[in-house]
């Protein structure tokens, strides 16, 4: 789920960050723990529909969203099936799925830089015991805006093996992948410290 | 107006390798090109501007300042413009990478979106603001980059084979930023002789040595020469 926002004026796009990561966490937390039975997870899932269409994100938001994590849904939902009875194993899965479609809906409708910025002054009372806020925001940060690089590198690598008639093992691919994503981080950090960020 | 680059036998070692060996020279020009070999020196002379690099021997000087004892200040007033664009972005967003660069500095945040807004427009990327920065092709990224740099209004850039990556139109666009009058000093390394040519003085650098500096046309044909 990186860095999915979509530009709107949708109520939940005005909430300023740190409210809506609280109402968003709330009802995360609320289904974690609370739906036990079909009806109340039914109207979990009626609530987290609502929210996407509040959202302005649609039906097919929703869908876009669900796709996504669908290997990972059919993944869970078949080992649930295994040890757990269809009931049990139906609700867990369900909850898994509404909680990783409200999180893409933080995502959604808000902008990296407002969320980090509310992280950032959730953290500032930690830095009594030198908890550095504005490091971990950054670090956030980073790390939404460098995964899809790396996943670029692993693209790359792979055709390069393609185009050369060979098939990646775990050698060939994970050490120029590992050198690239060194490089990348040298390179990184000296353009951090270019722009001012002190190492 | 270009302040003065002062290096004052400057050497800089990387465990067996001089990578510069006694450099001395005082440059006033407004565009200064560099031009030189792989691994002749230029780009760790470009990077002693920014403080990314420091003296191991000797005096650097960029605009007054020691950028061994002011790396922060020097980097307030001096912008740097990589070869590889995806390497100097940070935010996942154009828009949120270009604020950036106003971070820290002071600057009222009404003040960040409408400066932000402003210099994507010159920069012809306001359609992309919301956009990943990540999936814009080579040439939006290096403007992006530049544009990144600009916002801060650098009294001096300094740009690493910044159209090393590009196609010709890209190319162009890079270079009509870097030599408008928005930039009031550019050091500019290049493996362009034409760009080079452009410049008020060029800098040629061989085996971490200054080898020699003047007029451009002189310098650039001597090294065509050399090297043809």
């Amino acid at each position: 789920m990186i860095s999915l926002y979509r530009p709107g004026n949708s109520p939940l796009h005005r909430l300023p960050a740190g409210r809506k990561l609280l109402l968003i966490g709330a009802l995360i937390l609320a289904i974690s723990i609370y739906p036990h039975t079909l009806w109340t997870l039914g109207a979990s899932a009626a609530i987290v529909v609502a929210a996407f269409l509040i959202a302005g994100q649609g039906l097919r938001g929703l869908w876009r969203q669900t796709r996504v994590v669908l290997p990972l849904i059919v993944f869970t939902a078949v080992f649930q099936l295994i040890f757990l009875p269809w009931m049990s194993a139906t609700i867990t899965t369900v909850r898994i799925l509404l909680v990783i479609l409200l999180a893409a809906l933080i995502s959604l409708t808000t902008q990296t830089s407002a969320m980090l910025d509310a992280i950032e002054r959730a953290l500032t009372p930690l830095s009594r015991i030198g908890v550095r806020a504005d490091r971990i925001a950054l670090l956030l940060a980073l790390t939404i805006t460098v995964i899809p690089v790396i996943i670029s590198f692993a693209r790359d690598i792979i055709t390069a093996h393609r185009a050369r008639g060979v098939r990646p093992g775990p050698r060939t691919f994970v050490v120029p992948l590992l050198v690239q994503t060194m490089r990348f981080a040298d390179e990184l950090g000296e353009a951090l410290n270019a722009r001012g960020v002190r190492s | 107006m270009a302040g003065t680059i002062d290096f004052d036998r400057v050497g800089v070692r990387f465990g067996e390798f001089d990578a510069l060996r006694d450099v001395s020279v005082t440059l006033t020009q407004a565009r200064i090109g560099v031009i030189g070999l792989n691994g002749s020196g230029k780009s760790t002379f470009a990077r002693m501007l920014n403080a990314l690099v420091l003296p191991g021997e000797g005096e650097v000087r960029v605009h007054g300042l020691d950028p061994s004892a002011d790396a922060a200040k020097v980097r307030q007033i001096a912008g740097f413009v990589f070869a590889n664009p995806d390497a100097q972005i940070i935010m996942p967003t154009v828009a949120e990478d270009v604020a950036f660069s106003l971070r820290g500095r002071g600057v009222p945040k009404p003040e960040i979106a409408d400066r932000v807004a402003r210099e994507l427009e010159v920069f012809g990327l306001s359609a992309l603001a919301d956009a990943p920065a990540h999936e814009l092709s080579g040439g939006q990224k290096q403007l992006l980059a530049l544009c990144a740099v600009l916002i801060t209004r650098p009294e001096l850039v300094i740009a690493d084979e910044p159209t090393a990556l590009l196609d010709a139109r890209n190319r162009r666009l890079i270079i009509d930023h870097l030599f408008s009058e928005r930039v009031p000093q550019l050091v500019l390394i290049t493996h362009d002789l034409d760009l080079a040519s452009r410049c008020d003085v060029v800098l040629r650098f061989e085996n971490g040595r200054l080898l020699e500096h003047g007029d451009p046309a002189d310098i650039v044909a001597r090294y065509a020469e050399a090297y043809a």
